[in-house]
C-alpha cells in the first residue's frame, strides 16, 4: 500500500490560518542531505526539481522532522485550537 | 492568589493520573489538553504493563477500556527468510494479569473523564503556548497572550514537550534520544484474531521483533499487539542509522515489516484502519532532565520515563506512576503552602525509590546494546544459519551443534572473542 | 432614550464527526455510541457570522440547541468562541425527533427566551443534511428568512446578505427580525482561547425541559415526528486512490483520467 493511500485514511481538521510548521527555504537550498524527505513518516517533505516542498496539511505531529533537520530550517510548533490530526485509534 | 492550585499540561496517562490524584484530594486543578477529543493526538506502541492505575482507579481492570490482556509474549528476530522466536505463553497471566493492549484514544478519554469526575476542570482543544515565569519561578501558563495562574504547573506533554523545551526545562531531543515510531491498525474481527493467534476470550498476543532483514545498515524494531477486534502493528526506527543510511524512507520500513513473509500472514485480509506516527523517547538515565523546579514538575515521557530493554517496551506504566507521585508531592506541597524547588524536591525523592527511576538506572547503557550490530545483525545471522544447518537434512552424517555454530560464526564475520564479550555485556545489562 | 442591545440567536447542533459515522448493521440506525461528537461545522460558521456583527454593534449573542446532555461540550465551545449565553433544550421527550418537532422545539425555546432580532443557523447539519430546521423555525416564528447566505452585514435595522445560487450571487436586504442560514465554510471561525474556555466552564449553560419551553410531550420528539424511517442501508465506501507523479508525468495522468471517464474535454 502506498503512503498516499495510508494518509488518505486519516482525519484532519486543517487550520487555514496557521501553519504550525514552517521551513526556511534559504537553508534548505544549501542542504546537503535532505534527510527530512526520508525521515518524515507522513511524506510532508518532498524534493521537487531540487527544492524542498513542504505541506503542513498532511502532518501527523510526530516531531520527527524537528530532530531530523540538522540545519535549523524547521520551526516546529503544535497546531492551535483543536486543529490538525485526529486519530480514531491511537 | 493563583487561579488554580495546579495546572496540568497534557491529558495522557501521566497528566490525567496526576489530575485524578490531586483533584480527588480536593486540590483546585486545571487539566489542559490540545487534542479534541482527548486522545486524538496520541499514539502508543506499547502495552500497558503493571497495576499502577489501581492506586487511583481501584476497579480499573473492570472499568477502563482495555483491549486484551497479554497471555502470549513473543520476542523474535526477523531475517529476510526466517523468524527465530521465543514464544512464551502462560496461563499464569490469566490469573494475575501483567499487561493489557490499549488504544490510546479510548484509554486517554477514559482517564480524562475520571479526572473530570474527580473534580478537575478539564479543557480540551486548547494549545498551551508557553509557561508564565516570574522571578525565576513558574507561575502559570500562557495561551494566546493571556496568562492563567497556578501555584504549580505539571508538564505532561509526552515525548515531544514543546512547552518544557521552550522553557529550557528539558533538552532538545536528538538522534540518540528518539526513534521514529510508525504504526498500522488493522481491523480483523475478534474471531479471526483468536484463531490466528491461538487465543481465547480476551487473552492477547504481544510480539516484539528485531528487524534484522533491513538493508543499508538501518536498525529498527517492530511490534505487534492484538486488540479486541483490531491489531496494532508498528516499527520503531533508530534515527542514527537511518540518517547514516541517508536513502531509506521511514514509511517504507513500516511497509517492509508489514510485508515480511512471517508478519503479513498475521494480518492477511485485515483492513487498514489507521496509519499513525510519533517519535518515541529512547534516552537513557543520563539524558533524564531534573524532574522538578520552582513551581513545576515533569512527568511521563516529558521527564524521560520510557524504557526498553529489548524484551519489554514500557512507558505508560511509568507515566501513570510518575503522575501519581507528582500528584502526591503537590498535595503535600499544598499543605505546606510551598511550591518552591526545595519543597517539590520531595517528588524526586519519591521517584528515586520507584521502578520508573530504578529501571532506568539499573539498565543504564542498555540502548547501546539494544541498538548494536550484535543484536541487529550478528545474533540473528548466527541463529539462522545454525538452526538451518541443524535442521536441514543433507543425507550426510550430522555435526555437533558447537561445530555448526563455529562455522556460522565464521561466516557472520564476527570473532568469537567479540561475541563472548558482547554477549556477556548484553546479559549483564538485561 | 435607551437603545437596547441587538439580540442575536444562533442555532447549533452537536453531530457525530462526519468521518466516523457508522450504521449499526443490526438495527440499521446511526450508531452514535461509536462515534465522537463535534459541533456541526456550518453552525460554527453561523456563530462566527453572529460574532462578526457583535464586533461592530452592541449585541448579545445567545446559542440555542436541542440535544442530549452530552451536547455540553458544544455549548461550552460556543461560549468559549464568544457567545454570551447558551441554552440547551434537553428532555427525554425531545429524543427521536425529526425536523418538524425539532423546529417546533427550537421555536418554542426562542419564544420562551423572549425578544430577538436576528437568528442564525447553519445551512444544514452534516448528520442528516436536510436543511429543514432553520427555515422551519422561521415559519413557526412567522418571520422572514434568508437561506444559503455566504456574506452577511447588519446596518440600521437591516440585514444585507449575499446568497449563493446555482447561476450566480443574489444580494438581498431584509429588515429584522429575520432568520439567516449560513453556508458551510463561508467564514473562518475565531479561536477558542483558554481564558474564554475557563470562563465558559465556570459560567456553564442552561438546560431547559419541555415544561420550561411550554410544549406538551406528545407534540415533540419521536411522538411529534411525522416521518417514519422505513429502512437505512450503509453505502459502499467510495474507492480512494492516490498516485504520485512528477511534473513530467502530468500529461500521462490527464490521459489516464480521461480514459477512465474521470474528466472530460471542455467541448464534450
Amino acid at each position: 500500500m502506498e503512503i498516499e493511500e495510508k494518509l488518505a485514511l486519516l482525519n484532519y481538521k486543517t487550520d487555514p490560518e496557521y501553519e504550525h510548521i514552517t521551513i526556511n527555504p534559504k537553508i534548505c537550498e544549501t542542504c546537503p542531505d535532505h534527510f527530512c524527505t526520508f525521515a518524515c513518516p507522513a511524506k510532508c517533505y518532498t524534493l521537487i526539481e531540487g527544492r524542498i516542498n513542504f505541506k503542513y496539511e498532511d502532518c501527523v505531529e510526530c516531531g520527527t522532522c524537528d530532530v531530523a533537520c540538522a540545519h535549523g530550517s524547521v520551526m516546529w510548533t503544535n497546531p492551535k485550537d483543536s486543529h490538525g490530526i485526529k486519530y480514531k485509534f491511537g | 492568589m493563583s487561579e488554580f492550585d495546579v495546572i496540568v499540561v497534557g491529558a495522557g496517562p501521566a497528566g490525567s493520573s496526576a489530575a485524578i490524584k490531586m483533584a480527588s484530594q480536593g486540590l483546585n486543578v486545571l487539566l489542559v489538553e490540545r487534542g479534541d477529543p482527548v486522545g486524538s493526538k496520541n499514539v502508543s506502541g506499547g502495552i500497558l504493563w503493571g497495576n499502577d492505575l489501581a492506586a487511583i482507579i481501584p476497579d480499573w481492570e473492570k472499568s477502563a477500556p482495555l483491549e486484551r490482556y497479554v497471555e502470549r509474549k513473543v520476542t523474535s528476530f526477523l531475517t529476510g527468510d526466517s523468524e527465530i522466536a521465543i514464544d512464551f505463553k502462560t496461563k499464569k497471566f490469566q490469573e494475575k494479569k501483567t499487561g493489557y493492549s490499549v488504544l490510546r484514544t479510548r484509554l486517554d478519554s477514559f482517564l480524562a473523564r475520571k479526572a473530570s469526575q474527580s473534580g478537575a476542570m478539564v479543557i480540551t482543544g486548547v494549545t498551551v503556548d508557553a509557561l508564565a515565569m516570574k522571578d525565576g519561578r513558574v507561575v502559570g501558563i500562557i495561551n494566546e497572550g493571556e496568562t492563567i495562574t497556578a501555584d504549580c504547573v505539571i508538564l505532561a506533554e509526552g515525548a515531544n514537550p514543546r512547552v518544557a523545551m521552550a522553557a529550557g526545562l528539558v533538552g532538545k531531543p536528538n538522534d540518540r534520544t528518539v526513534g521514529i515510531g510508525v504504526k498500522h491498525v488493522y481491523k480483523l474481527g475478534e474471531n479471526v484474531i483468536n484463531e490466528r493467534f491461538n487465543l481465547r476470550g480476551n487473552a492477547g498476543f504481544a510480539g516484539e521483533y528485531v528487524l534484522s532483514f533491513l538493508e543499508g545498515g538501518v536498525y529498527a524494531g517492530g511490534f505487534l499487539y492484538t486488540n479486541k477486534d483490531t491489531v496494532s502493528m508498528g516499527v520503531v526506527i533508530n534515527m542514527e542509522t537511518l540518517r547514516k543510511n541517508g536513502n531509506t524512507h521511514s514509511f517504507d520500513i513500516m511497509e517492509k515489516f508489514a510485508q515480511h513473509p512471517f508478519i503479513s500472514g498475521l494480518v492477511e485480509g485485515g483492513q487498514l484502519q489507521e496509519y499513525s506516527a510519533h517519535f518515541v523517547y529512547e534516552g537513557g538515565y543520563e539524558d533524564m532532565p531534573r524532574a522538578y523546579g520552582n513551581g513545576y514538575m515533569l512527568v511521563g515521557d516529558t521527564a524521560g520515563f520510557s524504557f526498553s530493554n529489548g524484551m519489554i517496551l514500557q512507558g505508560m506504566n511509568y507515566a501513570i506512576s510518575s503522575g501519581i507521585l507528582a500528584g502526591e508531592a503537590a498535595i503535600e506541597a499544598k499543605k505546606d503552602n510551598d511550591f518552591s524547588a526545595e519543597s517539590l524536591s520531595r517528588y524526586q525523592k519519591k521517584l528515586d525509590n520507584s521502578p520508573a527511576v530504578l529501571d532506568k538506572k539499573n539498565f543504564q547503557g542498555i540502548n547501546n546494546v539494544v541498538w548494536s550490530p550484535m543484536v541487529h545483525r550478528a545474533i540473528p545471522a548466527l541463529l539462522e544459519s545454525s538452526l538451518y544447518s541443524m535442521l536441514y537434512e543433507t543425507g550426510n552424517p550430522k555435526k555437533h551443534l558447537s561445530q555448526i555454530m563455529m562455522k556460522s560464526l565464521k561466516s557472520s564475520g564476527m570473532n568469537s572473542k567479540d561475541l563472548m564479550l558482547q554477549g556477556y555485556r548484553l546479559m549483564r545489562r538485561m | 432614550m435607551i437603545i437596547l442591545a441587538l439580540e442575536i440567536i444562533v442555532l447549533v447542533k452537536q453531530v457525530p464527526d462526519s468521518q466516523e459515522v457508522v450504521i449499526d448493521p443490526v438495527t440499521m440506525n446511526l450508531n452514535r455510541s461509536l462515534t465522537r461528537n463535534v459541533t456541526n461545522r456550518a453552525d460554527e460558521n453561523a456563530l462566527e457570522a453572529a460574532l462578526q456583527i457583535k464586533d461592530k454593534v452592541d449585541a448579545h449573542v445567545t446559542v440555542i440547541s436541542m440535544g442530549p446532555p452530552q451536547a455540553e461540550t458544544t455549548m461550552i465551545e460556543c461560549l468559549a468562541r464568544g457567545a454570551d449565553r447558551a441554552i440547551l433544550a434537553s428532555d427525554r421527550f425531545f429524543g427521536g425527533a425529526d425536523t418538524y418537532p425539532t423546529g417546533l422545539t427550537l421555536a418554542a425555546t426562542i419564544k420562551t427566551f423572549g425578544k430577538f432580532d436576528i437568528i442564525f443557523a447553519g445551512e444544514e447539519t452534516s448528520d442528516s443534511s436536510t436543511g429543514h430546521v432553520g427555515p422551519g423555525v422561521a415559519e413557526f416564528l412567522d418571520i422572514d428568512q434568508i437561506t444559503y447566505a455566504s456574506k452577511v452585514d447588519f446596518k440600521d435595522g437591516y440585514i444585507t446578505a449575499e446568497r449563493e445560487l446555482e447561476d450566480g450571487t443574489e444580494v438581498v436586504r431584509v429588515p429584522t427580525p429575520v432568520l439567516i442560514t449560513v453556508l458551510l465554510n463561508s467564514n473562518v471561525p475565531r479561536r477558542q482561547t483558554l481564558r474564554r474556555k475557563i470562563d465558559a466552564m465556570k459560567q456553564g449553560f442552561e438546560s431547559w425541559d419541555h415544561e420550561k419551553v411550554g410544549l406538551q410531550p406528545e407534540w415533540v420528539g419521536v411522538r411529534g415526528s411525522p416521518t417514519i424511517v422505513r429502512k437505512m442501508r450503509p453505502i459502499k465506501e467510495r474507492e480512494r486512490a492516490a498516485k504520485k507523479v512528477d511534473l513530467a508525468g502530468i500529461p500521462d495522468l490527464v490521459k489516464e483520467l480521461y480514459q477512465k471517464g474521470a474528466i472530460k474535454l471542455e467541448s464534450e
